[in-house]
């Protein structure tokens, strides 16, 4: 016989149009090993709770829609076994089954997901083909096998929305374009059949969009398909910076560290936020400025940073890295 | 024990005292530096999209330097240690881009083999140096401390290039911290982000993050958050009274910053102001 074990469901309960605020249920079921988090979840619906409302289809890890919080972390409830996430419990043979992160909840564990929706929509997130409508359909539209490699990866995203629950830029800023948008940008526009890369980089690159990723790797460590979420943005960000969005805040502070290392080797940090905001902005920031100064915090400027040791030869090998291409 | 030491930028600037108290302390514990000093900055987690082939040369370069003194490369800083290990993690794994860059390399007299580790401070005394070794050297012990480790994201994420802690549940900071005698306090933000690669360009949404983790903080009741790296200690620090000017009915209007460096200067023995906690904006 199988091993079995009585395990708790610390569920997540609330019906915003009943309850006034939400609460958690303990239910008690005894399971075998082997079982998933959904098909836990059907059980109780099917025999304990019929009221229990989550989303769940395909029960194989491909349409996304079972995107949960388990145990406090943002996965597929039918990719993840009980008797494994037990190992992670905090409490013995208890499981906390949570909605996902960043979404206004709908009832339970269903969260509305249309913000993500209209996000898809608004930053364009299709293929816009070059070829002429009369021909569409008609024949193939090929793409190169090299083209393809650089969105293979990205295109095994199934919008469970798991990184969009784990985002810490989310939390703050709820219009931020979130990372599963950010990598549906960076999949149509490396695309190329797609017709709309500047238009869509347009949009992607102002306020709100791929400059404001605070580099967490969140999206990263929890994308359930293993994604590397983080090349679609710098990915973004690289294209961005050479056409649209070259003199975007965002960009001029990348580009300052390029031309440290090739000037002093090391970060001129005195002048970063001058090269970066201009000289407007920083005026606001004046009095943190000063008490700065006054516990003698104030990176030095550059005149008084001495290069790096033998920097000439970082210089050749910039100058020799202009000619290369890897 | 002896290792290259990577210069991280922001410790030759704003948080000198990181490294003021690491230079107090390392002796105590046999812990020999060589300062990278012909080492260029990391990148800052931004080279590597503004040019690849740039980010994995230097690197490679700053890497290959460690190697040329037979020695593993340690940094105090979360960023410097993601640049090195990003770059590190392609340069072994990439078909042809160690024989491209050491193409580049060869001019001067430098060679990336890979056999050189990539370490955090927070690592070595962990593992190299051992925390039941580390626990006799305990001059002060911390008892009376409760602390909030924040270990900061470029110390754990992406897991598969850090490999030491588990992302969800990180124990090392924590273990470090115990092992000097202080308490850990249980808190949500242990393992989330501080804002600081955003501050500039996005400095409300930034601030926000900060002030999310500095609330948890104080509500856990801890005296300290204690952070492994530099550019957590800035947003936590010097950005604080900013941070929390929009938050209201806290317990206490804020909670002091320490590096790493110091509060393990504190458990050696060594005063506040000899570890630079004087420096800090929150006191």
């Amino acid at each position: 016989m199988e091993e079995q074990k009585e395990i708790s469901f610390r569920i997540y309960r609330y019906n915003p149009h009943f309850d006034k605020k939400p609460y958690y249920d303990n239910i008690r079921i005894t399971l075998e090993k082997g079982i998933t988090v959904l098909r836990a979840l059907n059980f109780i619906k099917e025999n304990i709770d019929s009221k229990l409302t989550f989303r769940a289809f395909c029960q194989a890890g491909i349409c996304g829609s079972c995107g949960l919080k388990i145990n406090g972390v943002s996965k597929l409830a039918c990719m993840t076994q009980v008797f494994k996430e037990l190992e992670d419990s905090k409490e013995e043979n208890v499981i906390l089954i949570e909605p996902l992160n960043n979404f206004t909840i709908m009832r339970d564990l269903v969260v509305d997901m249309d913000p993500l929706v209209e996000k898809l929509k608004y930053y364009y997130s299709w293929v816009n083909p070059k070829m002429p409508v009369h021909e569409l359909g008609k024949k193939e539209y090929l793409i190169s096998e090299e083209k393809f490699q650089e969105y293979d990866q990205a295109t095994d995203c199934i919008l469970c929305a798991s990184c969009v629950s784990e985002c810490l830029m989310m939390e703050v800023n709820p219009n931020y374009i979130s990372p599963a948008v950010l990598l549906k940008s960076y999949r149509m526009n490396v695309d190329e059949r797609d017709s709309m890369q500047k238009t869509r980089l347009k949009k992607v690159t102002s306020d709100g969009g791929v400059w404001d990723c605070t580099h967490c790797y969140k999206c990263v460590e929890h994308c359930v398909k293993n994604i590397d979420i983080m090349k679609g943005i710098q990915g973004l960000r690289n294209s961005g910076m050479k056409t649209v969005s070259k003199r975007s805040e965002g960009a001029k502070h990348a580009k300052a560290f390029i031309t440290d290392i090739k000037r002093k080797g090391r970060l001129v940090e005195f002048t970063l936020i001058t090269r970066t905001l201009g000289f407007i902005k920083p005026i606001f920031m004046l009095p943190m400025m000063i008490k700065m100064l006054l516990r003698r915090r104030v990176p030095p400027p550059s005149f008084m940073m001495s290069e790096i040791p033998r920097i000439e030869k970082v210089r050749k090998i910039f100058r020799k890295l202009k000619k290369k291409n890897f | 024990m002896k290792y290259a030491y990577f210069i991280s930028c922001i410790n030759e600037s704003m948080t000198k005292e990181l490294d003021i108290a690491f230079e107090k302390w390392k002796t105590d514990l046999g812990i020999e530096l060589v300062k990278l000093e012909e080492g260029t900055c990391c990148g800052g987690s931004n080279l590597d999209y503004v040019s690849p082939k740039h980010c994995w040369t230097i690197n490679a370069r700053n890497i290959a330097l460690a190697e040329k003194m037979d020695l593993d490369l340690v940094t105090s800083c979360n960023t410097c240690l993601l640049s090195l290990r990003h770059a590190k993690h392609d340069l072994d794994t990439k078909e042809g881009l160690k024989e491209q860059v050491n193409e580049l390399l060869a001019k001067d007299n430098l060679e990336y083999t890979g056999k050189a580790q990539i370490k955090h401070l927070l690592w070595v005394l962990n593992e190299d140096f051992g925390l039941d070794t580390l626990a006799r050297k305990i001059k002060t012990p911390l008892k009376d401390l409760k602390i909030a480790p924040f270990y900061g994201c470029h110390i754990l994420r992406p897991s598969h290039l850090m490999g030491v802690d588990d992302p969800n549940a990180p124990s090392s900071l924590h273990q470090l911290i115990e092992t000097l005698g202080a308490q850990t306090v249980p808190y949500a933000s242990a393992n989330k982000c501080c804002g600081f690669h955003t501050l500039l360009v996005a400095e409300e949404e930034s601030l926000n993050i900060a002030a999310n983790a500095l609330e948890d903080g104080i509500r856990s009741g801890a005296d300290y958050i204690v952070t492994p790296c530099p550019l957590c200690h800035t947003s936590l620090d010097l950005y604080q009274n900013k941070a929390l000017k929009s938050r209201k009915n806290l317990p206490k209007n804020s909670i002091p910053i320490l590096h790493l460096t110091q509060l393990v200067g504190l458990a050696l023995g060594y005063s506040k102001k000899e570890l630079g906690i004087d420096k800090h904006m929150i006191l």
